[in-house]
């Protein structure tokens, strides 16, 4: 019987994995390999020698190691660059060939069954796909002159606001997986919101034809023109399987005068076995630029899945009276290990910044915030306002805050606050004598305690969310 | 390092010392030389480059020893007191009349040996050169009468200097005693002041310890002081040492013993030019501790404040009450203060908490002042007073409360 369930797991753990036929790049690092993906990507010349720019820069660049998780070193020369989005038939033909604990995740959060087909790699009937959403919100974002599309098209498409703005924040030479990423994305989302337009819905790589399989290095750059407004969905509630372990996106954001940006994540990667086997090492750089005056760029995250979450949403805060936000959830289980955060650089005058980071830390779970605050001399009146908090459950897992304040401004407040503790045992007896079980109660108070980040995510998510905290912590109380 | 040459020859002229101390001695000198004086690579030195200040002060710096001329300088007439002297960081003459003499015994430090290898290259350079200091050690069963005045002249022929030293404190059980250091610097010129601190409190017993300087100094100081506490001990660590050119002091606590307390204060204005770093790591190690830190800064013109604060909880450390607090009042553009207050956490029924804030003087509470009466110089001082009072009111004797207090006001009145 054990044999049985250990097959199908494995079935389920390859069944994506594509046979020789599809298109590859092949394996290792090299100048061949960024070539390749240029050519197939149609890209311009200028591409090109951007990616070879970034290529020459990391050869002299070292992998960072001063976070807190660990993790075995990465053969850079054993991985795939680049490998075509699969074709129907290596994909599951139907629910009965996907993980049972996938579905039961899936019903969990109420998702209807023909998302649970196309969440789980199912080549999805050809009819529901034409008749999706999708495309008539295309036809409305067009007629508004937003922008939306896969970055490769954008670099063919819109080479002048590519070029502009493409590395502006996050520039070629940041750090290891910042310059990897900038010589080796394969795509990921484009987003231009022109001058004065109030972008009518919330943004989703889902809505996005051939959004899924973008692979592990990913790029996103959205501009928000002078007084416009958009709101962003990252990933979805549902777990998301992939085979590539390691992902290292880039994210820049780009918000010009009075315009606001608002981007929230849910990620739900695998997290590995209970004992901490396989998992997706999540390493992004996410990072947005207020440029213009009263701008605003706001985080909101939530984090459940991934082996290793190592990631720091952050905002610079250049024009004078912008504003940032940092919002966060991050739930650990078991072996997972997070180190996340953010970083509000004030640079501006009257810049404002707000950080609320949740964390939880269950199971054999290692959770870290690092964050930093630096008010610069010329950021006159500049404010902010830091409040993490974790919660711990067992004695085995481990909270750990590590802000770095630095203010050099006299006429600027921060503030900064800090508690670690576990689950209240009198709110636990209280909804267990109202009858909700251990688990429940838990859920219950947990969602609680992120109130205040859950209430920052948009409709689409923040129901799912909620649901999706209770059971990211399941099992973690025996 | 080009203007600070050594080599394991200055070894050689330290007297009495054991093949195995040599040993460890030249070690840790290789691991200084290595390294260098700290920068900003350093994670414990994450917002000063001390080899940049080092570069800026000083053209040239040795270690050799300094000869002096010293004659009985006044002391303090605002209490009774026991007296410890330091002369350049060496035991010169103590004076225990208030104490019954066989409860205590002091005497040179001598043994150099049983300590931990360090990643910090000052240790380093202290484990490998000092040769002074005090060596301090209290009977059990034995309450200090009176306070124990530690005074640590530097005379005014120092010069481009590091002066190394190692002070040793252990308290046994059921003891209990209060220090003050105080610092009086003769020397108009730069050195630096390399201290190891080692404090043991056993059962039961209690230190307080209060560190305060007589007036403004060019020294560079830097102390790193550990501290172990075993069962039921109580540790009181309060900083006044406003006035000072560099200062940092790095401080560790090991929390061996169930219900010991750990609490560090701290009050300070710093004026122009001048650099206060307070550093800390407590480590709960078992169950049913507390620590409790307070560090309140005042900053002026081009003067830099740092504190960098660390909380560690080992998983069996369970009802651990742990708080810190670090706040800081900006007076001038040019000021400017970092902090890094961390929290490690492995336990999970504790109460952690920690806050930082840093900001100005608040203009409401200054109009208030104002309409009352006050001219906008006199409501800034009471403000500022006001903001120091709540560590300086940790002092329970009146006449050693004023002291500080008045020390406080020369520094604030120096604004």
């Amino acid at each position: 019987m054990k044999q049985q369930e250990l097959e199908k797991s494995k079935e389920y753990k390859y069944g994506f994995t594509t046979d020789i036929e599809s298109v590859r790049a092949p394996k290792g690092l090299n100048e061949d390999v960024i070539k390749f993906i240029s050519n197939i990507k149609k890209e311009p010349e200028w591409m090109l020698k951007w990616r070879l720019k970034a290529f020459n820069r990391l050869k002299n660049l070292k992998e960072p190691n001063w976070q807190k998780p660990k993790y075995p070193k990465i053969d850079y020369q054993d991985l795939y660059y680049y490998s075509a989005p699969k074709s129907a038939s290596d994909k599951p033909k139907n629910l009965n060939e996907v993980d049972p604990k996938l579905i039961e995740t899936y019903k969990k959060l109420g998702i209807p069954l023909e998302e649970q087909k196309r969440l789980s790699g199912i080549a999805v009937d050809a009819v529901f796909d034409s008749v999706s959403v999708a495309t008539t919100f295309k036809d409305e974002l067009t007629k508004k002159g937003i922008i939306f599309c896969p970055i490769s098209e954008a670099i063919r498409n819109h080479p002048e606001l590519v070029k502009k703005y493409l590395g502006s924040v996050i520039p070629l030479t940041d750090h290891y997986f910042a310059t990897l990423n900038s010589a080796v994305f394969t795509d990921g989302s484009f987003v231009y919101i022109p001058e004065g337009v109030r972008c009518p819905m919330e943004l989703s790589t889902y809505f996005r034809i051939n959004a899924s399989e973008t692979g592990q290095f990913e790029r996103t750059l959205i501009i928000a023109d002078k007084g416009s407004y958009v709101s962003y969905l990252e990933g979805c509630t549902a777990p998301m399987r992939d085979e590539n372990q390691l992902h290292a996106a880039n994210v820049e954001l780009i918000a010009l005068d009075d315009a606001e940006i608002k981007y929230s994540t849910v990620q739900n990667w695998y997290p590995g076995d209970k004992d901490g086997v396989g998992g997706i090492y999540n390493f992004v750089t996410k990072r947005g630029a207020c440029r213009g005056k009263n701008s605003k760029i706001s985080w909101t995250q939530v984090e459940t899945g991934s082996a290793i979450t190592w990631k720091y949403p952050s905002c610079i805060l250049q024009g004078d009276n912008s504003v940032g936000e940092f919002y966060s959830i991050a739930i650990t289980n078991n072996h997972q290990k997070a180190d996340t955060g953010t970083k509000m650089i004030h640079l501006g005058k009257n810049t404002k910044s707000k950080i609320i980071s949740k964390g939880i830390s269950a199971g054999y779970a290692d959770n870290t915030y690092r964050g930093l605050v630096d008010i610069n001399k010329k950021a006159s009146n500049a404010r902010n306002y830091t409040q993490c908090d974790s919660l711990l459950m067992g004695n085995k897992c481990g909270a750990h805050t590590v802000p770095y304040i630095k203010n050099k401004n006299y006429s600027s407040i921060v503030e900064h606050e800090a508690t670690t503790s576990k689950i209240n045992e009198e709110q636990l007896y209280y909804c267990n004598q109202r009858g909700l079980n251990q688990e429940e109660a838990i859920g219950l108070i947990v969602n609680g305690f992120c109130k205040e980040v859950l209430q920052q995510l948009p409709m689409e998510f923040a129901v799912e969310a909620q649901k999706l905290v209770g059971i990211s912590l399941e099992g973690s109380v025996g | 390092m080009e203007n600070f040459e050594i080599d394991s020859k200055r070894i050689d002229q330290i007297e009495k010392i054991t093949l195995e101390e040599k040993n460890f001695r030249i070690k840790n000198l290789e691991l200084f030389k290595t390294a260098g004086f700290p920068n900003k690579k350093f994670e414990d030195w994450k917002f000063t480059d001390f080899r940049g200040i080092v570069d800026n002060n000083f053209k040239k710096l040795d270690t050799e020893k300094v000869t002096y001329d010293f004659k009985n300088k006044e002391l303090l007439k605002n209490f009774d007191h026991n007296y410890i002297i330091l002369v350049n960081g060496s035991l010169h003459s103590n004076n225990f009349d208030y104490e019954e003499k066989n409860k205590i015994k002091i005497s040179s430090h001598d043994n150099n040996i049983n300590y931990k290898l360090s990643e910090n290259p000052l240790i380093c350079l202290n484990h490998a050169l000092a040769e002074n200091g005090y060596f301090l050690e209290v009977e059990e069963n034995y309450k200090f009468k009176k306070t124990l005045v530690i005074y640590n002249f530097f005379t005014n022929n120092i010069k481009d200097k590091i002066l190394n030293n190692k002070n040793k404190i252990k308290i046994k059980k059921n003891s209990e005693l209060h220090v003050i250091e105080y610092t009086i610097n003769e020397s108009k010129f730069k050195f630096i002041n390399n201290v190891y601190e080692d404090l043991t409190l056993e059962k039961n017993s209690k230190l307080k310890s209060l560190y305060i300087q007589s007036k403004k100094s060019e020294g560079f100081f830097h102390k790193y002081s550990k501290s172990k506490l075993y069962d039921n001990s109580d540790y009181v660590n309060l900083i006044f040492s406003s006035g000072l050119r560099f200062n940092k002091l790095d401080i560790e606590s090991d929390l061996i013993g169930e219900n010991c307390s750990c609490n560090i204060l701290s009050a300070l204005f710093l004026n122009k030019n001048e650099h206060q770093e307070i550093k800390t790591r407590i480590n709960h190690l078992v169950p049913d501790c507390k620590s409790y830190q307070r560090i309140k800064k005042v900053l002026d013109t081009e003067s830099k404040g740092v504190f960098q604060g660390k909380v560690y909880v080992k998983d069996v450390a369970q009802k651990t009450d742990a708080y810190q607090l670090s706040k800081a009042l900006l007076l001038h553009d040019d000021a400017e203060f970092n902090s890094k207050p961390e929290l490690e956490i492995y336990a999970d029924d504790v109460k952690c908490s920690h806050g930082s804030t840093s900001g100005t003087i608040d203009e409401d509470s200054l109009y208030y002042l104002m309409t009352r009466g006050l001219s906008r110089k006199e409501s800034t001082k009471l403000l500022i007073k006001g903001f120091l009072n709540d560590v300086v009111n940790f002092i329970k004797n009146p006449k050693i409360k004023e002291f500080v207090e008045n020390k406080l006001e020369e520094q604030i009145n120096a604004h």
